[in-house]
């Protein structure tokens, strides 16, 4: 055979695709019991400032500890008689009105690391802060529940840490032709199909062949199912516009996906941040509320639960640079239709008792956050999944 | 020698063999290739860059006259020198491609995964790395204190801010965690004595070692049941008195160099080896020479990480990238990037290197790098970038990565073997029986074009 016959040959070959059984097999197993609903999460990465995000406009501690940099009273968006949303955010404003918005004050962890890198995998993995572990809290959920990588998808090239597993990872796409077509190089096509399986073995190389097999099967059943997706909604022409739209065509798609994995880019704000903050939290503000439009629209919204985060929050005083530098404690946010306690779950940040940084103190476990979502809304075992039991919190029923 | 043993023994202890290497040692025993093996790797060949632009910031006078004069200046060198580790990486692979000494570079590619540091400084992190290069095959104990000196771990795990009034825990914990004894083999109690002990540990601009006598602890420390004013040093020595330490290092070993699954009693054997004298050199010679490394089951077991799938390549055709940072966007896309380790733990290695995404990447690798073959997929920003900056990391939407290739060796080494043979080359692991089929029908066009087949096939993933 000719190297062109065997190219032409081979995608030919690929409108025959040959499923081996044990995918089959998978598949169904994917089918189980798993529910409807969904959850998204949100990486506000670099590190949102919480406090001119969500702003105590009634502390002086905060005017006086950010000259340049605090927003005057009147320009926030008043919430309470304490706490005010930044001017960009008016879109999570109407969220908040509607009842569709929880935000957890001063959530973190004990000892909090300053570093981008270590906190994200911190919070990544669930685990504490002096401890390695290399699977993702979502990674380990799909090992235990979700068993094919399409049960977690980020919205992206690459995966990160959050969706490894310890035996099977989620997978990443932000375009799912794209994902397709390389899986269908003509080259790949041919080895696979020639595959019959029955001698693959529990070795490395059993592992990388089924390894290929599933995320062939995964990118064709992402592709396939969500194709012929027509939106009615215009998004913001951002990436992370872009990114929202197509987490919704998956969802409204009816994707057997349990959980997305969004990373949004640019809070890292240690230089003239008023400006840049203000576009970034538009940017996202506008997003999100589409977003949440689109689901509604579709009668997904009632089914799916938003987490946003950053890995961590900033520095209560300002720097020298009109920015801020990296803090711990921060805010979170959590949207959806069925919250127990919409509006503000706890306290203000005390601006007063700060930690040895001067940074705002945790009060709330980031994990008890992730425990109250597995238990109650994905109704699973939050303690496999986090190798600890945390407690939970009230924030949806 | 058998061929297969040798082609084992390279792609172990090196990063593959050329067809004529294999032949100049094919009629050679087991004790002169290993000999030869060695003797190449006798003297240790530093990484270095030209790095004479950040002279005066590694000279202390010349930087505090500077600090008074000109802290814009200062600033922008400094963030040079980020860019510059970049430089080092490009270098590093190839030092890698080129190198002749293939086990030394193979084990400073192992112990960086073991003392894992990282380090915008690039002319402490150059040191560190050669570091690494000088003691590879040496002994143990030496490695471990010149490890606990050097400027890049001091700032890396926060020694320099380990004072006697606030001693700072972090190098004493990870020393144990991870470099030497593992979780669970020590007490907390003994982390707080020892760090004590390395209170003080400082570094100059130069990256000369001294100890800040005011800010180290001289008093009474018990570690491990002993009690004395001990530093650092003394404290290094009770580590490797435990065995535990010798067994700890050679399950990594075994496991990066013979077989990701471990055979207890090999791994018991060769921690009696170690444990003599915590010499590397000997520890290695026993591996090689041992009649179980060439077990049938420890060939083509194990998946190669990133950079070895790479450097691999490249040894067989060299290439230049026209635009540097390309070379780094391949690492990224698979997960590894030398010098920017994750964490402190390393990179876990073998399946973990393995995703739907990781792997198709990988798989595609040859085709991209000798084929001129598309990639549409972005590499993903950087946690200090700005919004615009995040998303646009080479946000071409028809990416090609621009390489001049170079064919010599491959046109003297493999152009005129038989199909079947460039395979036996080429492929380590033993090839799937359907995937062995697919290949022995395709007529083969070119070598070149059967080259790029063969490293597109999931064996090839396999070292």
């Amino acid at each position: 055979m000719q190297r062109r016959d065997f190219i032409k040959q081979s995608s030919l070959a690929s409108s025959l695709m040959f499923v081996p059984s044990f995918v089959k097999a998978c598949e169904s197993l994917a089918q189980n019991n798993l529910g409807y609903k969904k959850l998204v999460i949100i990486q506000l990465s670099g590190g949102n400032d919480g406090l001119n995000t969500i702003v105590p406009y009634k502390n002086d501690i905060y005017y006086k500890s950010r000259p340049a940099l605090s927003i005057p009273e009147n320009n926030i968006i008043k919430a309470t008689d304490e706490l005010g949303f930044h001017p960009s955010l008016s879109p999570l404003k109407n969220l908040y009105d509607k009842g569709y918005l929880s935000i957890i004050n001063n959530v973190g962890y004990p000892n909090p690391v300053r570093s981008h890198f270590r906190s994200t995998d911190i919070w990544h993995t669930a685990s504490n802060s002096n401890e390695y572990i290399s699977s993702g809290w979502v990674g380990r959920y799909i090992d235990q529940y979700g068993k094919m990588p399409y049960s977690g998808i980020e919205l992206d090239d690459s995966l990160s840490l959050i969706l490894k597993g310890e035996t099977i990872n989620g997978i990443a796409t932000k375009t799912p032709r794209v994902l397709h077509n390389i899986m269908k190089t003509p080259y790949f096509e041919k080895v696979l199909n020639q595959q019959t399986d029955d001698h693959l073995s529990e070795h490395n190389l059993g592992y990388l062949y089924k390894t290929m097999i599933e995320a062939k099967s995964s990118a064709k059943y992402i592709y396939e199912t969500t194709k012929t997706y027509s939106h009615t909604k215009e998004y913001p022409n951002n990436p992370f516009g872009k990114q929202l739209k197509t987490t919704a065509t998956f969802i409204n798609s009816n994707l057997q996906t349990k959980i997305y994995y969004v990373s949004m880019g640019g809070f890292d704000t240690h230089v003239n941040q008023k400006n840049k903050q203000a576009r970034l939290l538009d940017t996202f503000a506008k997003s999100m509320e589409i977003f949440v439009d689109d689901l509604e629209r579709n009668n997904t919204f009632k089914d799916t639960l938003i987490l946003t985060f950053s890995e961590f929050g900033r520095r209560v005083e300002q720097n020298a640079a009109r920015g801020t530098d990296h803090g711990a404690a921060n805010n979170v946010f959590v949207i959806g239709k069925n919250l127990k306690k919409p509006g503000f779950y706890n306290e203000s940040p005390d601006l007063v008792n700060l930690d040895g940084n001067k940074d705002v103190k945790y009060s709330i476990d980031f994990r008890s956050i992730y425990a109250t979502i597995l238990n109650k809304w994905l109704e699973v075992g939050d303690k496999t999944i986090l190798n600890k039991s945390f407690s939970k919190l009230d924030f949806i029923s | 020698m058998k061929t297969k043993y040798i082609q084992h023994l390279y792609s172990r202890a090196g990063f593959g063999i050329f067809p004529s290497e294999l032949k100049r040692l094919g009629s050679k025993s087991k004790e002169t290739i290993i000999q030869d093996l060695f003797s190449r790797s006798e003297r240790a060949n530093p990484l270095v860059i030209d790095l004479s632009e950040f002279n005066q910031l590694r000279d202390d006078n010349a930087m505090k006259a500077m600090k008074e004069a000109n802290k814009e200046a200062i600033r922008k060198l400094r963030q040079k020198s980020r860019q510059k580790v970049m430089e080092l990486n490009y270098a590093w692979i190839e030092k890698l491609r080129t190198a002749d000494d293939v086990l030394r570079e193979k084990m400073t590619l192992f112990w960086a995964n073991i003392f894992v540091c990282k380090d915008n400084t690039v002319w402490h992190i150059q040191q560190y790395n050669n570091a690494l290069r000088e003691h590879a095959l040496g002994n143990f104990e030496d490695f471990v204190k010149t490890i606990a000196r050097e400027p890049s771990m001091s700032k890396y795990l926060n020694n320099k801010q380990n004072v006697k009034q606030h001693p700072n825990e972090n190098f004493a914990r990870e020393l144990m965690e991870l470099f030497t004894l593992g979780e669970g083999n020590y007490s907390e109690e003994d982390i707080k004595e020892s760090a004590r002990a390395f209170t003080g540990w400082s570094f100059k601009p130069d990256g000369q070692f001294f100890l800040r006598k005011r800010k180290h602890d001289y008093g009474t420390k018990t570690f491990f049941g002993k009690t004395g004013e001990f530093d650092g040093d003394d404290i290094i020595d009770i580590i490797l008195e435990q065995k535990q330490c010798a067994r700890f290092i050679c399950e990594k070993v075994y496991r990066y160099f013979v077989n990701p699954d471990i055979n207890e009693s090999q791994l018991e054997e060769i921690t009696e080896v170690f444990y003599r004298g915590y010499d590397i050199r000997e520890l290695m010679v026993h591996i090689f020479s041992s009649e179980w490394f060439y077990d049938e089951e420890n060939f083509g077991v194990k998946i190669k990480s990133p950079i070895e799938l790479l450097v691999g390549i490249l040894r067989i055709v060299p290439l230049k990238f026209e635009k540097p940072r390309q070379l780094l966007y391949v690492q990224k896309m698979m997960g590894q990037v030398l010098l920017n380790p994750p964490n402190v733990a390393g990179w876990k290695q073998n399946r973990s290197w393995i995703d739907s995404n990781t792997l198709m990447f990988r798989m595609k690798l040859a085709s991209l790098l000798l084929n001129n073959a598309v990639i549409n997929l972005d590499e993903k920003g950087e946690f200090e970038d700005t919004f615009e900056a995040y998303y646009k990391k080479e946000n071409a939407r028809k990416r090609h990565l621009r390489t001049t290739k170079n064919w010599d060796v491959f046109n003297s080494e493999y152009m005129t073997l038989q199909p079947s043979r460039l395979k036996e080359h080429i492929i380590i692991a033993s090839v799937d029986k359907d995937t062995d089929a697919l290949l022995e029908n395709l007529s083969v066009n070119s070598n070149k074009d059967y080259l790029i087949q063969l490293m597109s096939i999931p064996e090839y993933q396999l070292c």
